[in-house]
């Protein structure tokens, strides 16, 4: 690409100024002057002899273009619907749904991102479950299809009705979308992606790895995936495929608790011991630069925490390290909600509004039904878009959510899972 | 300008069509008669049609000379700008909120990015040479990418000029106004490169001539002469040639970033107008004024007669037919005629009302076919939505 040349002619160029040779001798004016002087009487000649730079280059999108945004806030929390082009069973606990706009309109979505589905139970009641994109967009970064991929959960009522009800054809609402837990395709890019995955979570991993590898020439990808058995894994062909076709740049290792006969790679659970055992390995086949190397871990909680610690204690820079939780909703408290209604204060973009809370509704829902473009995305606590500093009064805020630790600390909650439980002030940062 | 080919055809192409170009560098300076505005333009010639400094494959850095004007009195001047500021703060637009999930297909018949007619095909193949239907959608990408690529090259020229004049001009309200504009600018670069690099994945060098005008306007150190060359005569050629390209295309996704761009450009010429209106009538000489005016006609001969998208020449037809030959094919062409009357018929009517268009000059308009745009409105008659709708 002509502008990587510009660039490191640049750099060559102050190299020059302060290396050594001749040029270290002048003043650099000098040598900017020399050096524009040589350019230009090249230029001249090269018109003659023909050998002039092609009058254009081929170009690739940036990850400047290809950047997560928020979408705008619309009125209200609209939902979109997508339909079911492709069912795919991965494993007999998992299943593929491959989805389109009945429209046509493409779908943007940044590699690890998720889409909040709207899950109508038989009851009447609607569910709201993350589920993230396994497939990969198109260079322009969007897509014409998606695919996501959902587990069933012991007792889940949202990952059961999906995995046996949804068929072809039929129509899912979902929102999003959303999520900071994204690797953008930069073709430039020169990374090495270390992958951590435990069950369910390889869904963003899965689309980040394809996305890497077909766009990203120079980066390469190392993917550890825990499962039980071999019949657990998810995507076990496609990924197979993949380690072949860029056997390079990909080193694709699986752990097994509950290996088969013959089974050659690590036993046992992703725990402290073996994340390390793991990362060792990967260190000794294909280097892990500190510069280059970037983590990436989803799955259940105790293997997030296992190999967040297993980094930290291998000196891993703390903001090399992504993590996307996605709390099994059993395990999820909807603290008490407040029984009447309560007087926010919303401060938006130098804009004040007093609205009222009906009990059972969220400051979000609040905060839009008074036409306050508040910004939001996942509407299910997961993304972290909707969060709103509170500066006096309380909250209840359903638990375990995306904030971190620090956010909370400086006092902010998030609107769409928090309801007012007393008069309080907002401000939308 | 005559036709060097029939002196070089004994040489390798290559040297004849450098042979062409030097002489048409050649044609441009002398053709300048005021030793003034020769002196304004004659370096920015050199750099930009003889030594291609924005085809050398590197950064290009142009010193300023103007002079950064402060008032700590923030003085409400001119209420006009003021009232243009508050509409383009309300104007401002998001470029991630187009429809960048449209898939582009350059070669889609039913959603070309320019009509078949643009380039005259049968012009080339009278040359006696043969393009078949495959080479005709190519040449047609190849032709938009470079249009493209040049609106790209000028809207990075108006960003930094735009900031420029934003320093320097005298007005307090136009400085507020200025900000919004290097806004706009930037955004426009956003959304150009964007659509080059992720629909059309095509980029093509700087036009020679395009350069030198911005060249020029960077470098001259009278903030008059900057909003000249800026607001008034490079916002006029895009005026002209995104509406040309907007009326003509058929991809929903470039039509619709079009037209978000043309209600910006449409103020931005409003306050060059207003702002030169002000300045020629009352604070300047008329020797001075003089030389503006004569400045404005040889850069709009520029505009006119050389973008030739000789870029285009290079990458399909040197060596197949002289650059003198391509000169004619795109002259002639149904999308360049289109651009020009576009072009002139807002530029035209700019520069008669800020006073660059005295009956001393107008005999050189008439003699370059440019007068029958005289009557036309000036942009700050013309809203964005009047500008539109004339695209209809
Ligand atoms: S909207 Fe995603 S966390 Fe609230
Ligand atoms: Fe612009
Ligand atoms: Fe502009």
């Amino acid at each position: 690409m002509e502008l990587d040349k510009a660039q490191s002619g640049g750099e060559r160029a102050n190299e020059a100024r302060r290396g050594s040779g001749p040029a270290a001798l002048l003043p650099a004016t000098i040598v900017v002057r020399l050096e524009a002087l040589v350019r230009d009487v090249r230029t001249v000649l090269n018109d003659f002899t023909g050998a002039r730079p092609a009058p254009y280059s081929v170009r690739e999108p940036l990850a400047r273009h290809l950047i997560a945004v928020t979408p705008e806030p619309s009125p209200g929390i609209t939902p979109r619907r997508l339909r079911v082009t492709r069912v795919v069973r991965e494993t007999k606990d998992a299943v593929s749904l491959t989805l389109t706009d009945p429209e046509g309109r493409r779908i943007t979505f940044v590699p690890g991102q998720f889409f909040t589905v709207l899950v109508t139970l038989a009851s009447g009641e609607v569910l709201r479950r993350a589920y993230s994109i396994s497939s990969l967009p198109d260079e322009d970064g969007a897509a014409a299809e998606v695919t996501i991929t959902i587990k069933r959960m012991p007792g889940g009522r949202a990952s059961n009705h999906l995995n046996e009800r949804v068929a072809e054809g039929d129509v899912l609402d979902v929102l999003g979308p959303s999520g900071n837990f994204i690797v953008t395709p930069d073709p430039a890019a020169r990374r090495h992606l270390v992958l951590i995955a435990g069950g369910s979570g390889i869904t963003p991993l899965a689309s980040i790895t394809r996305t890497t590898l077909a766009r990203e020439p120079e980066s390469r990808v190392s993917l550890v995936y825990g499962n039980r058995g071999e019949a657990d894994v998810i995507f076990r062909e496609s990924l197979e495929s993949l380690a072949r076709d860029h056997a390079d740049r990909f080193t694709l290792r699986h752990v097994l608790s509950d290996p088969p006969e013959g089974f050659t790679g690590r036993t046992g659970l992703l725990d402290h011991d073996n994340v390390t055992r793991e990362l060792d390995a990967i260190a000794a086949s294909s280097g892990l630069d500190a510069d280059a190397a970037e983590y990436y871990v989803c799955g259940p909680e105790p293997m997030m925490i296992a190999a967040r610690e297993a980094l930290l204690a291998r000196g891993v820079e703390p903001a090399r390290i992504h993590e996307e939780r996605f709390s099994a909703p059993a395990r999820r408290t909807t603290p008490e909600l407040p029984k009447a209604s309560a007087l926010v204060e919303i401060r938006l973009r130098g804009r004040t509004k007093i609205v009222s809370a009906a009990p059972g509704q969220t400051l979000l829902e609040a905060g839009l039904g008074a036409s306050l473009p508040m910004p939001f995305s996942c509407t299910m606590g997961g993304c972290g878009v909707c969060k709103v500093k509170l500066l006096s009064g309380n909250v209840t805020s359903e638990e375990p959510n995306c904030l971190h630790e620090e956010e909370r600390s400086q006092g902010f909650v998030l609107a769409c899972v928090s309801h007012a439980a007393a008069p309080c002030t907002v401000e939308v940062p | 300008m005559f036709d060097t080919s029939r002196l070089t055809r004994f040489l390798p192409p290559r040297m004849q069509s450098q042979i062409d170009a030097y002489f048409e560098a050649l044609d441009v300076l002398l053709s300048v008669k005021d030793p003034k505005v020769l002196g304004a333009l004659g370096p920015s010639g050199v750099r930009g049609l003889i030594l291609h400094r924005g085809k050398q494959g590197t950064p290009t850095d142009m010193p300023a000379t103007h002079v950064a004007h402060f008032d700590w009195t923030y003085p409400s001047d001119q209420p006009e700008m003021a009232d243009l500021y508050r509409r383009a703060k309300v104007g401002q637009w998001n470029g991630d909120d187009l429809p960048w999930h449209t898939s582009v297909d350059p070669f889609d018949p039913e959603r070309p990015l320019i009509p078949e007619e643009f380039l005259s095909f049968e012009e080339i193949e009278a040359l006696g040479i043969k393009i078949d239907k495959n080479e005709r959608t190519q040449l047609s990408y190849s032709m938009c990418a470079w249009m493209l690529s040049q609106f790209l090259h000028g809207e990075q020229g108006a960003l930094f000029a735009a900031a420029q004049v934003t320093e320097a001009v005298q007005f307090f309200d136009g400085k507020l106004y200025g900000a919004t504009q290097v806004m706009d600018e930037g955004r426009h670069v956003e959304v150009f490169n964007r659509y080059l690099d992720t629909k059309l994945h095509k980029l093509y060098q700087i036009n020679d001539n395009l350069f030198v005008i911005i060249d020029s306007l960077m470098t001259d150190g009278r903030w008059d002469m900057k909003f000249l060359g800026m607001q008034i005569m490079v916002e006029g050629l895009a005026l002209g040639a995104f509406g040309t390209l907007y009326k003509l295309t058929k991809e929903p996704l470039l039509k619709e970033l079009l037209k978000m761009v043309i209600q910006d450009e449409a103020r931005h010429v409003h306050y060059g107008v207003c702002a030169l209106r002000e300045h020629f009538t009352k604070y300047i000489t008329e020797r001075e004024r003089q030389e503006r005016e004569d400045w404005a006609f040889e850069v709009a001969l520029l505009m006119r007669n050389r973008f030739a998208a000789y870029e285009v020449y290079d990458e399909w037809f040197e060596g197949r037919m002289t650059r003198a030959q391509w000169r004619g094919v795109v002259d002639r062409s149904k999308g360049m005629v289109e651009f020009r009357t576009t072009m002139f018929s807002r530029l035209v009517p700019n520069l008669r009302e800020i006073g660059l268009l005295s009956p001393r000059i107008m005999p050189r308009y008439e003699e370059a076919g440019l007068m029958r745009y005289f009557g036309g409105l000036a942009a700050d008659k013309l809203t964005a939505d009047k500008l539109l709708a004339d695209l209809h």
